[in-house]
């Protein structure tokens, strides 16, 4: 209907009106559909039975619940704490990465992505199994650091390491992009390295450093491995925790968990308008489409300062957990601590007997998350064009539905979706088959590319797609040979964050994961939860060494691509 | 013009190889079982199931949590055919919502009559106790109440009795046995103790095994059973003065269109051979004529508990429990 009316708009390519009627229904149907059954959940709650009496009667008693006030305070204060810890290690490591010639280079991108490849509550596990009493550490030197971890700057210790390279990637990525020819103009102009830093690199690159500090916040108050696994101790709870107990605690009261969520989405949305203020306020088109050749600073007697730094957030941030998941996985019992003669491969020979399809699980995981990794990244990168492009009246719900899923816990997203594809209407059977894991992994993951997307296009020029147009190129041919080259970095650094968050995904795993299906990170939270910490380790070294191995693999065999190997 | 087309196809294949891995994977006609039970056990019991009568079991495997929150939302399209919980409160009440097909098996004759009703019935038995790590400082314990001695000073843990259905028995057991105010006082004097509630039962246990701290009071038997058999540094200990067991009830939703095969499940799973599949779990089994490698019943003290009462009483004994906790 919309593509009959070529010619009428000018700025407009041939044929993208169809497409992007296409995103925008896709996205509807993947964000929008969980999303209106978890309101209706929340607002009728028999729902789920398909009556619509009670109407509102949930809402009250939840929200004059006095906990509440403590539980969104709680969420609040870790959020912006996280962002902030975040801010303050992560953007001066991205600078440095992009402005200077820091010795070994890619290398410590690959090693700041490993981070994501360790599920948070693993994450979680491995500090508690190091730092508490007679834990690894004390075992090893006599620290023991139990009275840090189990408090609220031990949450947001461990939270931080989780999600700085969110920042670290998104801001290096952004620099490199924007530095080169503005940086030099003022410096023509006289004005000093640190000036033109300050004043021209930093400021230009604002779309960016914000959208990965939103996905930051947004990803903190939705996280619920490391709350669950130590706010517990520390008497600190949030609104995931009491969401998930809403879920989790017979009776089961969805619709008081549903009335929770939104106001976790919420929150998030007063986050996602603060940002958009932030990075609409003015123009930060930096990007022509040229060759930007990029001049790094050497850094001189800072070389091995800078070193000692990249080498020491690397090691706390990826060694001590990776150390103490190997630990435990060769330790042929907890109790008898790290000696030499506890070691043992019990665990691993039992993962490849196979029990409870241990290899089946690995390869399950793996090819959903290329799955995910692929929708999303083609999704991602139309959705940031429609929203930062087009000219159509709600473009700024799309934009907020494509970053909502980053607020909504998994767990209800895994809800919304069963609620939605449950259903005897639908011609084809969704539910119980592994579509739903791959509908739910790109619900979730979905704000990553679309996030690194449209901070892309913000710093693309529109010259670039009227030259094509000019050229006579439609939009098919002007997305897939200008504007997907020029973003693929940002595009790629997104879409390997969505394979490494899918490939261990646990909270909305566990829902909709179909009856005889299990993917990693079921199998390992099964494996704790029936006592087998040593297994469910074991499991989740294979799979973080996999993971991580196919990654490097892939940046090698397509170095040139890639950015990540620099 | 080659390059760009093969990197097209590559791309192409590449999500083509995804989907199919990733497989729509329609299981036909098998039964849908969601278990809540030890992984192994019903990994196991399906398999013997499938090799005896040739009918394929898809298990979703969880905690009782989970698998009671996946009904909840499937509500308008029910897919599981049979269910088994580790909290028998949740089969009275799916039982009392006429959720359940009725069914008894020739097999449970000799399953207590305790264990079993019109339509749920007894897979296998847990028991609550006090799991101590031998390699600690601490003494070995005997009952409840030796945990508010200053020698278990910040060495206990308990599983959350609102994340733990065999927690929140335990905590009934208590109320039952010493009445409401005897458990509130033990409860403020374990606290005063400084013992500490982490979260469900592996969470409540895995500080134990690494000895971050010394004692679970009130952990699942079975696992950590099975942890000793594996070498774990710990002792299960049953106290002299009484604990509470946990059944875990198995039962065949009425929504289920295959009610003869959840028959025959059931049946299974009650025969002899099921039955030591389930003894081999440290469980006891349902059925008093299978032999457990565990205690049973007989030599256990067990405090008779009124759970239709208690479970009317949840939301209050939880309230309590959380006071009690925080303050």
């Amino acid at each position: 209907m919309m593509a009959t009316r070529e010619g009428g708009r000018f700025s407009w390519p041939k044929g993208a009106d169809i497409v992007l009627l296409l995103t925008a229904v896709a996205l509807l149907l993947l964000v929008g559909l969980p999303l209106v059954y978890i309101l209706l959940q929340a607002i009728f709650p028999h729902w789920s039975r398909g009556d619509f009496g009670d109407a509102l009667a949930h809402v009250w008693p939840t929200l004059s619940d006095p906990s509440l006030v403590t539980l969104v305070g709680n969420t609040l204060r870790l959020g912006v704490a996280v962002v902030v810890a975040c801010a303050l290690l992560a953007v001066p490591l991205g600078a440095l990465r992009a402005l200077t010639r820091v010795p070994g280079g890619g290398l410590w991108d690959i090693v700041f992505l490993i981070p994501f490849m360790i599920p948070p509550y693993i994450a979680a596990l491995s500090w508690m199994l190091t730092l508490q009493t007679r834990g690894y550490a004390q075992q090893l030197s006599g620290i023991e650091a139990s009275g840090f971890l189990y408090s609220f700057s031990g949450i947001v210790f461990v939270m931080v390491l989780n999600v700085f390279p969110v920042v670290y990637f998104a801001v290096s990525r952004t620099l490199m992009s924007v530095s080169g020819r503005y940086a030099s103009a003022a410096r023509v102009c006289g004005a000093g390295k640190w000036r033109a830093l300050w004043r021209v690199t930093l400021p230009l690159s604002t779309p960016g450093i914000a959208a990965s500090l939103l996905l930051v916040f947004a990803l903190t108050i939705e996280e619920f491995g490391t709350p669950a696994t130590l706010g517990a101790q520390a008497g600190y709870h949030v609104l995931v925790t009491g969401i998930h107990q809403r879920f989790s605690d017979w009776p089961i009261d969805i619709p008081g968990a549903a009335v929770l969520s939104l106001l976790l989405v919420l929150l998030a949305m007063a986050a996602f308008y603060l940002q958009h203020w932030l990075v609409t306020r003015r123009s930060f088109a930096s990007q022509t489409g040229k060759p930007v050749l990029a001049e790094r600073a050497e850094l001189g007697p800072w070389k091995w300062p800078v070193v000692v730094l990249f080498g020491f957030v690397g090691s706390v941030a990826v060694l001590v957990p990776l150390l103490a998941v190997l630990a435990t996985s060769l330790s042929a019992t907890l109790s008898s601590g790290l000696a030499l003669d506890n070691l043992s491969l019990r665990h691993f020979e039992a993962l490849l007997a196979n029990r409870g399809g241990a290899l089946k699980a690995l390869s399950t995981s793996l090819s959903l998350a290329l799955g995910a990794a692929l929708l999303t990244g083609i999704l991602g990168a139309l959705v940031g064009y429609l929203v930062v492009r087009a000219q159509v009246r709600g473009k700024r719900l799309l934009d907020l539905l494509s970053l909502l899923p980053n607020t909504l816990p998994g767990i209800v997203v895994a809800v919304g979706l069963i609620l939605a594809w449950n259903q005897r209407f639908w011609p084809v059977q969704v539910y119980n088959t592994s579509a739903m894991l791959l509908l739910a992994y790109t619900c979730l993951l979905l704000p990553y590319p679309v996030r690194y997307a449209s901070a892309a296009f913000r710093q693309m020029g529109e010259s670039l797609e009227a030259a094509a147009r000019v050229c006579g190129a439609g939009f098919v041919t002007t997305f897939r040979r200008i504007l997907l080259p020029t973003m693929a970095p940002s595009l790629l650094v997104s879409m390997l964050l969505v394979f490494a968050i899918a490939s261990r995904e646990l909270v909305a795993s566990l829902m909709v994961a179909p009856a005889g299906m299990s993917t990693v990170s079921t199998f390992v939270f099964g494996q704790f939860e029936q006592g087998s910490p040593g297994v469910g380790m074991a499991m989740s070294a294979v799979a973080i060494f996999t993971t991580t191995a196919l990654l490097v693999l892939l940046t090698v065999f397509t170095r040139r691509h890639l950015p990540i190997a620099g | 013009m080659s390059i760009r087309l093969r990197s097209r196809y590559t791309l192409l294949s590449l999500t083509g190889i995804a989907l199919l891995g990733s497989g729509s994977l329609v299981y036909a006609q098998a039964l849908t079982v969601y278990s809540a039970g030890p992984d192994a056990l019903i990994e196991r019991l399906a398999a013997d199931f499938t090799a005896q009568s040739d009918i394929d079991i898809n298990v979703f495997q969880s905690t009782t949590g989970q698998v009671m929150a996946r009904l909840e939302s499937e509500r308008a399209n029910p897919l599981a055919d049979v269910v088994i919980s580790a909290s028998w409160e949740s089969a009275v009440a799916l039982s009392q919502e006429g959720l359940l097909h009725p069914y008894r098996s020739p097999n449970a004759e000799s399953v207590p009559d305790f264990l079993q009703a019109d339509d749920y019935v007894a897979q296998g038995i847990s028991a609550l106790a006090l799991v101590w790590n031998r390699n600690s400082d601490t003494p070995m314990p005997t009952d409840w109440a030796d945990m508010t001695d200053a020698v278990y000073a910040n060495q206990v843990t308990m599983p959350d009795p609102a994340q733990s259905g065999t927690a929140f028995e335990l905590l009934t057991g208590l109320v039952t046995a010493m009445g409401e105010e005897a458990t509130w006082s033990l409860m403020e004097a374990l606290v005063d103790n400084g013992m500490i509630v982490p979260g469900p039962n592996a969470r409540a246990l895995n500080p134990v095994l690494q000895g971050a701290k010394s004692v679970v009071f009130g952990a699942v038997d079975y696992i950590s059973l099975g942890q000793q058999a594996d070498g774990e540094a710990i002792e299960v200990i049953f106290p002299a003065s009484g604990t509470v067991i946990a059944p875990r009830p198995m039962m065949i939703l009425a929504s289920s269109p295959m009610q003869d095969e959840a028959e025959q499940f059931i049946d299974f799973v009650l025969s002899e051979q099921g039955q030591r599949r389930v003894a081999e779990s440290y469980l006891m089994p349902a059925r008093s004529d299978v032999e457990a490698q565990r205690p049973t019943l007989d030599e256990l003290t067990l405090i008779d508990v009124d759970s239709a009462a208690m479970g009317a009483q949840r939301e209050a004994l939880l309230a309590r429990f959380r006071d009690v906790i925080g303050g």
